[in-house]
């Protein structure tokens, strides 16, 4: 029997850590304990070494702003919720609780892809090659998830249910605290596992085309759907009217159909949970209590299976395999025509470095769905808007401002674009730097191509307001264009700031575990806010004069300011980013 | 020391902390007839504390394929990233084909070609897309661009995979991808950082072949690697870099027999590997008794 530092070995040669590490070692074992206190000690000096810069302290300090915003924000829904749920408890509408378990899993399952770059990410695959048993990386997985800005307002808002169902009926604190903990637990697993599977889909080229255009379907379907099923709300007036449409609409027998369907989901399943335990009918509770835990199993076999493949080493960036050709002269012949063929199928005018970073631009664009999806998510942002403006409108017409906030709210998604246009970079970044074109040169034909893409966008949008709001004056229409054209050279100019000095890497084949920068996601968060303030001041103050032509000249002269200012950055880039290589290169280079 | 190209003294320089090799030898470094390819002087580079390269002076003639070594950590990435200007330097200059890289970069950047540590690779475009973007950022014309590209695939065995992305390649192909962009506008001096890293002999066979073939028609080339047996076969000249400090320079002929007249015994000149060079200018400090073993290893 030997002795290697100390350890005992037996017979068959391992030690107790060894035997723990063949086998996978038990969740709670002395190893993985012992790899929980790794990684959180590895968490704590990420965090403290992350601070020795400035701009480290200056992301700290963004991050607690932030988690602020995102504790008001879950507060804000957390109450809400709470009020809702109380008004039902007390006035026994126990039908409508499922409509509370909907908006909260909504928020749950869609708010990690609104907020994505928003959050801080580990990517917990790096941890692989270490001995992490499954359950573990499985573990550690899900508990990670936990700090989520979705999980922590939807942890909120099931708070708010909780403290507004016992307000009402104090006998259905246990109920509810149950029901609510299966709830919570099936979102939690779920989003984590829709998160993993699209990261599964995006890392092969095909699978990654097919989601997007079924991406682009899905936002289209929703912008076209929701205008059908509230046109009518729209044309009509008066209470009586629209009680009367909503009745009709509540009798239809689709909507029936999708009642009994909602029933047997998770958030269906948690309401009539409710209500049948508010009924004092235990045995029926427990019963859709056990369909909702099969749910959850579900969704943790859903990500295990992921998971458990990510774990025997499956490379997610690995392409599937191509058809074997053979190389050499022979062969390289026709492949040499057809590449020739290729080149011929589209191009941008011109043979200059500008044409050939907007062709190189839109290529990776439409390779990376994270961008394409911050750029199309917010146009749902105009049905939600314009959806607010529709039902106020009953009692009145749709305020002035509907169009033009319709059409703002829809360039919000642009911040990822302009404000870190240098994000899908990564190595290549290196190249700018090599190459005699000026970076000037290189944030100009980035600021042209999306300055395109935000004009297509916006015309879709207010396209779609249209469609939903009426056709605005056209005094309004003008007015808006022209506090568009201020807003872009706003977010050019600061955003090709953002980009040079707080950089942070895209990772082109995922919508989750992606890093970001809470500074430069803050402060272009902040300019929203801004740019939106000075638009509603501009038309307020006009049309409490009854000037509205005036808010033409007043934003064509905040443009004229505005493009002065993002020429001036533009002409110091190669000052701004020579100050900010090192970053650039070591941000952007970052592995995943 | 005059060497046959004439442009070089061999000098060896001991920092501080390396064996006494080279007693009271100095670091000359001297230039004439004619302009360098590359030259530097005092270029120093400093990471708050640490000085990662300390007053590095040397010099490339035009046509040279030059070979800078160093241990890892040694600061030869550092160096080529200075002269390539993805680095400031803290302190010094450096000229390239005789102009201030300084006050002349974007017009050097046309000159040079550079394979750098990171490779500088799109991960989101194929190869072709690739190198038809990398030479119009050099200012090629479209027609010029794509015939070079599809030359450039096909010598390096990358005309097949033209449908893959970038970020699908193995390291091999990427570093052959790298090469490709590096010399897509026939640069006059290419810095290639590691190009032979996990690219396979065959490969690299191809682009030794390919390196040698513009050394005949002229270029310069400045080559960092840890495969040794590539710069004894390639390069006519050496450098190697060591805690920062260039402690030796010059002809490899040169190194080989001041190393020779050194070694005790009368050992022949002609029968010293690089390998046994390099390790007797930056090795024997930092060698450790080899025979000592891990207590927990059996």
């Amino acid at each position: 029997m030997a002795r290697m530092n100390g350890a005992r070995i037996d017979d068959a040669g391992m030690n107790g850590t060894e035997r723990a590490i063949a086998t996978g070692g038990g969740l709670l074992s002395p190893l993985a304990r012992s790899q929980y206190a790794a990684l959180a000690r590895l968490r704590w000096c990420v965090f403290v070494n992350g601070l020795r810069s400035k701009l480290g302290a200056f992301e700290l300090g963004a991050r607690a702003v932030a988690y602020v915003l995102y504790g008001v924000m879950g507060l804000g829904l957390g109450a809400g919720a709470g009020a809702i749920a109380y008004s039902l408890a007390s006035s026994q509408n126990w039908q409508y609780s499922p409509i509370v378990f909907w908006v909260v899993c909504l928020i749950w399952q869609v708010v990690p892809i609104m907020l994505a770059s928003f959050q801080e990410q580990f990517d917990l695959s790096s941890l692989l090659r270490f001995p992490v048993g499954f359950r573990s990386f499985f573990l550690l997985y899900v508990v990670f998830g936990l700090s989520d800005v979705s999980t922590i307002i939807g942890g909120l808002c099931c708070f708010g249910i909780l403290a507004g169902v016992t307000a009402a009926r104090p006998d259905l604190f246990v109920w509810t605290a149950l029901i609510l903990a299966i709830f919570a637990a099936f979102n939690i697993l779920m989003v984590r596992a829709v998160f993993a599977w699209i990261d599964r889909w995006l890392s092969q080229r095909k699978t990654r085309e097919i989601l997007g255009a079924i991406f682009m379907v899905v936002i289209l379907s929703m912008q076209l759907m929701n205008p059908a099923v509230w046109q009518h709300g729209h044309r009509t007036s008066g209470k009586r009217q629209q009680q009367q449409q909503i009745q009709q609409m509540l009798a239809s027998p689709w909507l029936k159909t999708a009642n009994e369907v909602q029933s047997w989901l998770p958030p269906g399943l948690a309401g009539v949970a409710l209500q049948q335990a508010a009924n004092q009918q235990p045995a029926r509770a427990l019963g859709s209590l056990g369909v909702l835990g099969l749910f959850v199993v579900a969704a943790g076999s859903l990500l295990g299976l992921r998971l458990r493949a990510e774990f025997r080493g499956e490379n997610l960036g690995a392409a599937p395999a191509l058809k074997k050709t053979a190389t050499g002269s022979a062969k390289a012949i026709p492949v040499r025509e057809k590449n020739a063929e290729r080149e011929g199928d589209w191009r941008f005018g011109g043979s200059g470095p500008i044409a050939a970073i907007i062709e190189k631009e839109i290529r990776s664009l439409f390779r990376t769905l994270p961008l394409l999806y911050a750029v199309g998510a917010p146009l749902v942002l105009v049905l939600v808007i314009s959806g607010s403006f529709i039902r106020g409108a009953s009692r009145g017409p749709a305020p002035l401002v509907a169009f033009p906030l319709c059409v703002f709210f829809a360039q919000i998604g642009f911040r990822m674009l302009f404000s870190n246009n240098l994000g899908t970079e990564g190595a290549g970044i290196q190249l700018y730097f090599l190459s005699p074109t000026p970076m000037r040169t290189v944030m100009l034909a980035k600021n042209l191509l999306h300055s395109a893409v935000f004009a297509v966008a916006l015309v879709i949008a207010g396209l779609l307001a249209t469609l939903r709001l009426g056709e605005p004056s056209a005094v309004v229409v003008a007015a808006t264009i022209a506090w568009l054209l201020f807003v872009l050279p706003c977010n050019l100019a600061v955003g090709n700031i953002f980009s040079l000095t707080m950089p942070y890497r895209i990772n082109p084949g995922r919508i989750s575990r992606q890093r970001g920068s809470q500074a430069s996601t803050l402060l272009s968060l902040l300019l929203q806010v801004g740019m939106l303030a000075v638009g509603a001041l501009v038309f307020e103050l006009c049309s409490i004069g009854g000037m509205m032509w005036l808010t033409v000249p007043i934003f064509l002269a905040l443009t004229a300011v505005a493009v002065f200012v993002w020429l001036r950055i533009l002409g110091n880039s190669d000052d701004i980013a020579s100050q900010h290589k090192d970053l650039l290169i070591a941000t952007l280079m970052k592995a995943d | 020391m005059q060497t046959s190209h004439g442009n070089f003294q061999s000098s060896f320089h001991r920092p501080a902390g390396t064996p006494a090799l080279f007693q009271g030898g100095t670091l000359l470094s001297l230039p004439h007839m004619g302009i360098a390819a590359i030259q530097t002087h005092g270029l120093t580079r400093r990471f708050g504390e640490l000085t990662a390269v300390v007053d590095v002076t040397f010099s490339v003639a035009p046509g040279q394929f030059f070979g800078f070594l160093g241990p890892n950590g040694a600061g030869k990435s550092t160096t080529i990233k200075m002269l390539t200007g993805l680095l400031e330097p803290s302190a010094g200059t450096i000229e390239i084909l005789g102009k201030p890289f300084s006050a002349s970069a974007l017009d050097l950047k046309r000159q040079i070609g550079v394979v750098p540590e990171g490779m500088a690779l799109f991960g989101r475009l194929t190869a072709p897309e690739y190198l038809r973007f990398v030479g119009r950022m050099y200012g090629l014309d479209r027609e010029t661009t794509n015939q070079r590209a599809q030359e450039l695939l096909e010598f390096m065995q990358l005309a097949n995979e033209t449908r893959k992305l970038v970020t699908d390649f193995s390291h091999g192909m990427q570093k052959k991808l790298a090469l490709a962009a590096a010399v897509i506008h026939g640069p006059r001096v290419l810095f290639l950082d590691e190009p032979f890293e996990g690219v396979d002999a065959i490969a690299a066979g191809m682009l030794k072949t390919m390196l040698q073939g513009m050394i005949n028609r002229g270029a310069t080339i400045f080559l960092t690697t840890h495969v040794l047996e590539i710069v004894e076969r390639l390069c006519s000249h050496v450098a190697i870099i060591h805690q920062g400090r260039l402690v030796a320079n010059g002809p490899l002929e040169e190194l080989r027999a001041g190393v020779a007249s050194t070694l005790p015994g009368a050992q022949s000149a002609q029968r010293l590997t690089l390998e046994e060079i390099f390790l007797s200018i930056v090795g024997a400090g930092d060698q450790q008794d080899l025979s000592q073993e891990l207590s927990w290893l059996a």
